[in-house]
């Protein structure tokens, strides 16, 4: 065992609150766990010497020296988390109709017991740093869209970690039967800060939900989090991830089909500066016959940047009819970035269709010279051979002042990096 | 307008322009000729900057400007147009694009302003009218799936587009039918204004019943070696490369 990981179960063990029985569950596992977790297939290509090193757990997080960026004209329930500390105070919100947000440490004894019966509901246990986050968990919201409702409104919840602090938060969020919601999860961090950030969704028959995750860590922060979905009966997923790389940086994504009839449509877009980590996991549990997923993962990896896709289906026996599709795309922008890409399909079904591929592109430098002798810039001509399949996910995004601000920013981003 | 001035260029390592020496004023059409090896090409690639030819000795001047100083994109900006012999397909980049992108990339450097979407259309459907290219061709991406003599076409509709002061024509004949060289030919032809130059690469005389050069230069072992009007021209159409000496007729054969 690590000495970081002997300093979470020692700062967990001392938190005496409503969770403590919930903390004490994943103490249990954590305890069991083997590190070094180098020869474990979850962790093959992603190093955690940064969380190693990182031998002492900050008895006091700081808050974030940042602000929530401004989305384009998006208007916005706001949730803003800095460092643990929730800045918004969540009773002073006017919440539209069939609306309900809880915050875990103002909880009722009514809201703690559901909270209890949600928690570690959706998300596998195997998630390790989900466990460090059960475990830790310094605060959380709990949202619930009362069955029927249509909450127009997106809801917004920020993470902001910085000067060294740890931030270990949860979301709950029940979409009750034929409900809709937008929900967007944000995070930005810097400056060595760890943040386990991990959500949890229930869609209920028929319900919809748009869900956005947005892991903007950058340079020495740490990001390892995660968000599980169970769908049911002819509910729909609509999710888009954006990764940055980071020093570690990392996201998993389950979703579990509970009814038939449901679909999941799943876009994920990383962009690695140099010398970035960005680790993305996903696994498709179809359980149920009937259901529709279709994922895309896309990436631009810069100098000595190293992406990793795991990207699993797994079509049980009975899960007949599944129409399952997955493809990753990758551009490498040097001859020392790095892919490791895995897609997987795991069928025990005999009437399903599925498709899975990925693909390794670099740059085209005859494209790239013969676009410079008419005169384009190199910037330019660099967005308009290699930034399209972005583009392309984009412009699927529904949300039109989400997709235009995450247009420039990403535009903005591969713009910065450079090409050796 | 250029003068070049003793250049010496390698690629790898391996020497191809050995001391080449050429003056072009304005209004002037130059054909170089020559056997294969002989750099000709290379001269091209050289002039517009491409990464991987390093020039070892000499200067460069366009409208004098120091060439060799300036970044591809840079020197296409002033003014330098390199029709290809084997134009670049890129799928995903529809030539609208393409050809909208450089134009206002030019006038942006001219201080004009760029083009709307309209009036871009506008000049990008005249221009591909006079090549003899259909409308849809704007729509398709960058010489995608294009023949051999569309892609010629699209590079003397991006040399109308861009009306550039120097045209380098890197075998803009070559695998050319007669129509379809008489299109090319006619849309250079309809670009000479007096002050435009051209550079005409080509191996074969045939081009040049088609665009009248003022000189013609025979380009051999990476120098010019010999030149002289129009009529040089026809002389290597006759007798070949021989009076260059053995080794070169031969590699002509």
């Amino acid at each position: 065992m690590s000495q970081w990981l002997s300093e979470v179960i020692a700062t967990a063990q001392t938190h005496q609150d409503w969770l403590a029985p919930h903390r004490q569950a994943a103490l249990a596992e954590l305890e069991k766990v083997r590190w070094p977790l180098r020869k474990v297939e979850d962790w093959r290509f992603t190093p955690l010497i940064p969380v190693e090193k990182r031998s002492v757990l900050l008895a006091k997080p700081e808050n974030s020296t940042f602000s929530a960026p401004k989305i384009g004209e998006l208007s916005a329930i706001e949730l803003v988390f800095s460092g643990n500390e929730l800045l918004t105070d969540v009773s002073a919100l006017a919440l539209p109709e069939g609306l309900e947000i809880v915050r875990f440490s103002t909880a009722t004894a009514q809201q703690q017991t559901a909270i209890e019966s949600l928690l570690s509901d959706v998300k596998p246990a195997k998630h390790l740093f989900g466990q460090v986050n059960d475990a830790l968990l310094a605060d959380g919201l709990y949202i619930r869209v009362a069955a029927g409702k249509t909450i127009d409104t997106p809801i917004r919840i920020s993470q902001l970690a910085s000067n060294e602090g740890d931030q270990h938060l949860r979301v709950l969020m029940q979409v009750e039967a034929g409900a809709r919601a937008t929900v967007l999860e944000d995070g930005y961090g810097d400056a060595s800060s760890v943040n386990t950030a991990f959500s949890e969704y229930v869609l209920e028959s028929e319900a919809h939900l748009e869900h956005y995750r947005f892991a903007m860590f950058t340079q020495q922060a740490m990001h390892v989090g995660g968000c599980h979905f169970k769908v049911a009966e002819k509910a729909q997923l609509n999710s888009t991830l954006i990764g940055y790389g980071s020093q570690l940086s990392r996201l998993d994504v389950d979703v579990i089909y509970t009814g038939e009839f449901a679909n999941a449509n799943i876009n994920a877009i990383y962009l690695l500066a140099e010398g970035e980590l960005f680790d993305l996991h996903t696994t498709i549990e179809h359980a149920v016959p009937n259901c529709t997923t279709e994922e895309n993962a896309r990436g631009i990896v810069g100098d000595r940047a190293k992406a990793v896709f795991n990207g699993r289906i797994h079509i049980h026996r009975d899960a007949q009819k599944t129409l399952a599709e997955l493809n990753n795309r990758n551009l490498l922008l040097s001859r020392r970035a790095v892919i490791n890409t895995k897609p997987e399909l795991e069928i025990y079904a005999d009437d399903v269709k599925c498709a899975h591929g990925a693909t390794v592109a670099e740059i085209d430098d005859t494209a790239l010279y013969y676009l410079l002798t008419r005169g384009i810039s190199r910037s330019q001509a660099l967005i308009m051979l290699n930034f399209g399949f972005i583009q392309e996910l984009i412009n699927q995004i529904p949300n039109e002042d989400i997709a235009g601000w995450l247009l420039n920013q990403l535009h903005d981003r591969f713009v910065g990096m450079e090409v050796k | 307008m250029l003068s070049i001035d003793n250049l010496h260029a390698s690629v790898e390592d391996k020497t191809i322009i050995k001391g080449l020496n050429l003056e072009v004023k304005p209004g002037e059409v130059h054909a170089i000729m020559g056997p294969n090896g002989a750099g000709k090409s290379t001269l091209g690639y050289v002039l517009s900057g491409r990464e991987g030819y390093e020039v070892n000795e000499g200067a460069v001047k366009l409208n004098g400007k120091d060439l060799l100083e300036l970044e591809v994109e840079e020197r296409a900006r002033e003014g330098l147009f390199l029709a290809f012999q084997y134009p670049v397909e890129i799928p995903g980049v529809s030539n609208m694009e393409f050809l909208k992108e450089s134009v206002n990339a030019l006038r942006e450097h001219r201080g004009e302003e760029p083009l709307t979407a309209a009036e871009f259309l506008k000049k990008a459907k005249a221009a591909c009218k006079q090549v003899n290219l259909p409308l849809d061709f704007l729509k398709r991406g960058v010489n995608e799936g294009f023949s051999g003599g569309e892609k010629k076409r699209n590079e003397i509709m991006q040399m109308i587009l861009l009306e550039p002061s120097l045209c380098i024509l890197d075998e803009s004949d070559s695998g050319l039918d007669v129509d379809a060289l008489q299109v090319v030919a006619d849309g250079v032809n309809s670009q000479r204004d007096g002050q435009r130059s051209f550079i005409v690469v080509t191996h074969y005389q045939r081009l040049l019943d088609y665009i009248k050069p003022d000189f013609v230069h025979i380009l051999a072992d990476g120098k010019i070696v010999k030149s002289g009007d129009a009529s040089l021209a026809l002389e290597v159409e006759k007798s070949g490369y021989a009076f260059l000496g053995k080794a070169y007729e031969e590699a002509d054969a």
